[in-house]
């Protein structure tokens, strides 16, 4: 049972990043990144071109996977998103970016998975009576301090009070001198950056496999559903919902229900609790 | 004399279409190989898929990713009737219609709630579960191996030849293109539009923009169900790999290459996306790489308008040399005037708050029929939200607003406006991409409806309300003098034009009330006197009109009740004669503090005293 | 902080024949006006005149169509919005445009965005803020959307002033709020205009505005009907027919008049 607490902790935390992805980038300017699991997973070829390839020790990875990331995310931005203000139109270009990281990846790394080597120690460890790996651990642990770390930056800084305010009237916050483009385009560079540097740690777990990151997104996204939409600590939550959701059904009914018990999730989510559990969602007119 | 067409894409005449048609119909006994049919038949349930997408994303404005689950739906279905003795492929079609409808419905609900992302990922979430599901039910659908022994499929008994089955799949793309056609051609595609660039504006026509964007994202999922019946008598193997993301992707492709709004463009899109890996290998590995930047770029000209807008945006800077002035045609004094049915509007008490600040304060008034009732009051008084409470977007914290009796309140802003009230906005609302006579037409979307199988299918209940369209909205441009401005695009013209045309849009659904909000601002003296004449014509018809005014000069020359609103509170009514002089109105409206001497200035019109 | 030194003939806000609007429509055709430091000019017109549109245009929300506008003699017509802030102009929007879902605290840091200290130091700032706003010292940390109109006007005043504008533009500040509270936001801009402020005072209220005001300009479908000295502005019953709805106006009403394009 434990292991099963610790597997569905780790793949939990994996969603919990991607909604926090979200998150970032929805608070800072109001878009709906879909390719940013794709962005996650170019972090995770990245380590393997890294570790595998080109065999650089891991500080270097770690750099080259955040800045690479970083720059790609930057690049969407000004190229995808910044030119587009219509939602519907903006769906289509992050798909777009998500589509062509794809196709970009499987060009340059072909379509197979690839296994990615964790950096440190292979060795499973057993902690509180469950099986888990070291790298396992370090996610888990990695991506709690990440949302911690947000919410405080959110909190104390005042670049966190900014977004804040952007999310809440954009034209207002410019009327105070806050460069709205400005922390747009930051805030989809950092969620990169994040997405990169976080590529070597999930990598052991996911494995290179560019046709994974739409299913990753999905799910992602679910995460952001429960915790409604611009919550942190929401995004981390919902992130392992969904986590022990789909490790529990994998084990205790077959491997073809995972993505059904999900869904249902996301409807009844959807239903009952539209603005998730700490969301203040924007008014979309419907 | 505008010689440009004034017709979108979307709506060319359909000559070209039914040649093209006819010649695809006989292209096998012209000698067309059995290879090359299949790319034909391939195209079809591709432009199909295509079709529905741009339904639910051209017009709805949703992205519906999850076409291949529906795609997916309406092949299993028809799978299962194959496999099972029921090989009628009109039943199979209608069945996988209705499993597609169900699942767009299903799915179409939740979605729409918390807006178009939402939306999007959960269709998207549809096309990951296709493997599962075919894995749970392998009875039913031969799990990952996929569905097989699925008999030949036949048309009323007969057993459906190569040729026949190859009949039967053009022919249900044309029909479904016709219908498609039709229905944007009709007042529908029309409340689509106005629904897409302004929620507000369709809710106070009277549509339902939930139920209008689910009927369409729902109504998007059947010509999918259509193609899924069809691939199934194929090869007569159904297999899950083919329902992919991929696919899923080169469906949103296609119909941003074809135009989103565009009915035939589905058919280029499909072409070019299925020819394109049959052209070039490297199209094959890098298809991916080629959808990504063609929906970045795609995605970016849809923004800026390639549909509709940048086609409007065109004709505007084309059209500059020949922009409409102002139009001089006066309006019609002699015509009929169509009685209005008028109906008491009665606001009691109505107070609301927004946080810790009282926006209204126990509010009353009320309007009656054939009179002209005002309200006025200086910037934030309140008459804004007084206003939209009226019409529904908030709900009220106390009291009650009834229009004969019915309550209003707490009613969702297109219930009110299917209940009779007709207005205006303080800027006005024209979308883009239609013309004036369009514009005029949005207004008859409820008082008379037709529903949408009878716009597609054109039953004769259409042709019905279309004449009757026609005839009203000529009446009404006649009487606000815009009849030679008909086929203009609406946007384009001046303001006061602009206003003209938002009155017009009103006063064709006969409304019980009508609503104008700051009608006059920004006109000139004659534009005034334009309004304010179509005003008491509409009056004097019986119609109950409420101003909300900032021009006192009109207001006091026009309206019969008077009603001073400051600080949330009514803070004087009566006639203009009362109102005109009470010191309490000068004071707050004006910040006048010489109060009586201002009141002997205006009543006199004399120069005042020396400040 | 304005510039004692500076010769009284050159303004610290030049608009010369401005014309804009927004999407397709042009509000303001050919507006010219100026603000010296230590000076409030008022603004007056009915609604629908261009008043709100020539502010934001000032601001830089909406594009300069035609003709220009200079602060401390630069021509900043192109500048970004937020630009325009740090260099000292700040704008108090209509309708009370706070942060409603923040704290009184968080909206007033937010108004010290442009002074580049950090949120530790920022509470110093807002203690002149509370000088002035004895009401805000006392809900610090209140949510703005709970407070009344008149204190979340305050708070959008204050906002602005964290900044240490040297021109302070204001859209009827008074709107919809009540007498005695309109007063003491006159009273305010009086104070700031003798501590050198440059005022643009946008308002409806008309005899309130032309009391606190050195100069008035009215403006009519777009257009600068008056532009005079407030000293000189004998014949108010002039600024009532303009407001009341006659939009010509005649040439003898003062001497300064400006005939009508």
């Amino acid at each position: 049972m434990m292991t099963l607490i610790w597997s569905s902790l780790t793949i939990g935390a994996v969603y919990a990043l991607v909604a926090t992805g979200y998150n970032v980038v929805f608070t800072a300017s109001g878009v709906f990144n879909f390719a940013h699991a794709q962005l996650m997973m170019l972090g995770v070829f990245l380590a393997y071109a890294g570790l595998v390839v080109l065999k650089w020790p891991i500080i270097v990875v770690f750099l080259f996977a955040g800045v690479v990331v970083f720059l790609a995310a930057a690049l969407e931005e000004r190229i995808a998103i910044r030119p587009v203000r219509l939602a519907e139109a903006q769906l289509v270009t992050t798909v777009g970016v998500a589509t062509l990281i794809n196709g970009a990846a499987q060009r340059i790394w072909g379509p197979s998975p690839l296994s990615v080597p964790y950096f440190a120690s292979n060795q499973t460890v057993t902690v509180f009576g469950g099986r888990v790996l070291p790298d396992e651990i370090v996610i888990i642990a990695t991506t709690v301090v990440v949302v911690i770390l947000l919410m405080l930056l959110s909190k104390r800084t005042m670049i966190g009070l900014a977004m804040l305010a952007i999310a809440e009237n954009r034209e207002s916050a410019l009327l105070r001198g806050v460069n709205v483009r400005r922390l747009a385009l930051g805030a989809f560079a950092f969620s990169g950056l994040l997405a990169g540097l976080l590529g070597p740690i999930i990598g052991p777990q996911t494995f290179a496999a560019a046709g994974l990151a739409s299913a990753i997104a999905l799910y992602g996204f679910v995460a952001l559903a429960i915790g409604g939409f611009g919550s942190l600590p929401g995004g981390l939550i919902g992130g392992f919902v969904v986590g022990f959701a789909e490790e529990f059904t994998a084990r205790y009914m077959n491997s073809n229900y995972p993505d059904v018990i999900v869904f249902v999730i996301l409807l009844a989510v959807l239903l009952l609790r539209p603005n998730g559990l700490f969301g203040k969602a924007r008014e979309r007119a419907v | 004399m505008n010689t440009l067409s004034t017709r979108l894409k979307s709506v060319p005449s359909f000559t070209l279409p039914l040649i093209a048609a006819i010649v695809i119909v006989l292209l096998p006994q012209l000698g067309l190989s059995v290879t090359n049919q299949r790319q034909v038949l391939l195209i079809g349930f591709l432009t199909l898929l295509v079709s529905g997408l741009n339904l639910s994303l051209g017009y709805a404005g949703e992205l519906a990713l999850g076409q291949p689950a529906i795609y997916a739906t309406g092949a299993y279905v028809a799978a299962y009737m194959g496999e099972h003795g029921s090989t009628d492929i009109v039943l199979q079609i209608v069945a996988a219609v209705a499993a597609a409808l169900v699942v767009g419905l299903l799915t179409g609900i939740p979605g729409l709630r918390l807006g178009s992302w939402s939306l999007a990922m959960t269709s998207f979430f549809l096309v990951l579960l296709i493997p599962d599901i075919a894995n749970i039910f392998p009875g039913a659908t031969g799990g990952m191996v996929g569905a097989v022994g699925i008999e030949n499929g036949t048309f009323f008994g007969v057993a459906l030849t190569n040729y026949g089955y190859y009949l039967v799949v053009v022919l249900s793309v044309i029909f479904w293109l016709a219908f498609m056609r039709n229905l944007v051609t009709s007042r529908h595609g029309i409340a689509l539009r106005v629904m897409r660039q302004s929620p507000v504006l369709a809710s106070s026509l009277g549509i339902s923009v939930f139920r209008t964007k689910l009927l369409a994202y729902a109504l998007g999922a059947v010509p999918a169900g259509i193609a899924g019946a069809l691939f199934a008598n194929l090869d007569h193997y159904v297999s899950p790999e083919t329902f992919s993301f991929a696919l899923a992707i080169s469906i949103l492709a296609a119909s941003i290459l074809g135009g989103a709004t565009s009915v035939y463009g589905a058919v280029f899109g499909a072409v070019i996306m299925q020819l394109g890996p049959s052209v070039s290998t490297s199209f094959q590995q890098d298809a991916l790489i080629f959808y990504g930047i063609l929906l970045i770029v795609g995605g970016v000209l849809l923004a800026n308008g390639v549909s509709g807008l940048a086609n409007n945006a065109w004709k505007r800077y084309v059209l500059k040399g020949e922009r409409a002035t102002r139009t001089k045609h006066a309006a019609s004094t002699e015509f009929h005037f169509p009685a209005m049915a008028g109906a008491k509007l009665s606001v009691k008490g109505v107070s609301k708050s927004f946080g810790g600040n009282v926006a209204l304060r126990d509010v009353d008034l009320d309007a009656e029929a054939g009179k002209v009732t005002a309200l006025i009051g200086p910037n934030g008084s309140g008459k804004t939200t007084l206003l939209n409470m009226i019409c529904g977007f908030y709900p009220t914290d106390a009291g009650t607003i009834d229009l004969d009796g019915v309550q209003l309140d707490h009613r969702r802003s297109y219930q009110i406006a299917n209940l009779g009230l007709a207005r205006t906005f303080q800027t006005p609302v024209i979308p883009a991409g239609i013309t004036v006579a369009e514009v005029v037409l949005s207004g008859r979307y409820s008082p008379e409806r037709v529903s949408i199988a009878a716009a597609a299918l054109r039953f004769p209940r259409y042709w019905k309300v279309h004449s009757h369209d026609q005839e009203q909205v000529a009446e009404i441009l006649d009487i606000v003098g815009l009849t030679d401005l008909a086929h203009e695009q609406a946007d384009s013209l001046p303001l006061g034009t602009r206003r003209m045309l938002e009155i017009a849009r009103a006063l064709v659904s006969k409304p019980r009330v009508l609503l104008l909000d700051e009608s006059a601002s920004g006109l000139d003296e004659d534009e005034v006197a334009r309004l304010a004449m179509l005003i008491r014509r509409v009056r004097d018809a019986g119609g109950t009109v409420i101003l909300v005014e900032h021009n006192f000069r009109l207001v006091l020359s026009l309206a019969d009740t008077i009603h001073v609103l400051a600080q949330g509170e009514i803070i004087a009514s009566g006639t203009p004669a009362d109102i005109e002089v009470d010191p309490r109105v000068l004071r707050e409206y004006l910040g006048v503090k010489d109060v009586d001497a201002a009141a002997a200035a205006i009543e006199a019109d004399t120069t005042g005293p020396q400040r | 902080m304005s510039d004692q030194s500076q010769s009284p003939a050159a303004p610290l806000l030049d608009v010369k024949n401005l014309a804009t609007g927004y999407g397709d429509i042009r509000a303001v055709w050919d507006v010219s006006l100026s603000v010296n430091t230590g000076e409030l000019t008022a603004v007056l017109g009915r609604n629908g005149a261009g008043k709100t549109t020539l502010l934001r245009a000032i601001a830089g929300l909406n594009k300069v169509g035609k003709g220009s506008i200079s602060y401390r003699g630069d021509d900043i017509s192109s500048l970004p919005a937020h630009r325009r802030v740090g260099l000292g102009m700040g704008l108090v929007q209509d309708g009370k445009r706070v942060f409603r879902r923040l704290t009184v605290q968080e909206n007033l840091f937010l108004g010290g965005y442009t002074l580049g200290i950090g949120r530790r130091k920022l509470p110093d700032k807002l203690v002149r803020i509370y000088d002035i706003f004895p009401a805000l010292g006392e809900r610090q940390k209140v949510v703005v959307g709970q407070l009344s109109g008149g204190q979340q006007q305050m708070v959008a005043i204050g906002q602005a002033l964290m900044a240490e504008p040297s021109l302070l533009m204001l859209d009827e500040p008074s709107g919809g709020l009540a007498p005695s509270i309109v007063d003491e936001v006159m009273a305010i801009l009086v104070t700031l205009k003798k501590a050198g402020m440059g005022i643009l005072l946008v308002e409806q209220q008309v005899e309130a505005a032309i009391d606190v005001a050195d100069h008035v300009v009215v403006l009519d479908i777009g257009r600068v009907i008056l532009d005079a000295p407030a000293s000189e502005l004998v014949d108010l019953d002039v600024l009532k027919e303009a407001y009341f709805g006659s939009a010509k106006l005649d040439d003898d009403v003062t001497g300064e008049a400006k005939a009508p394009e």
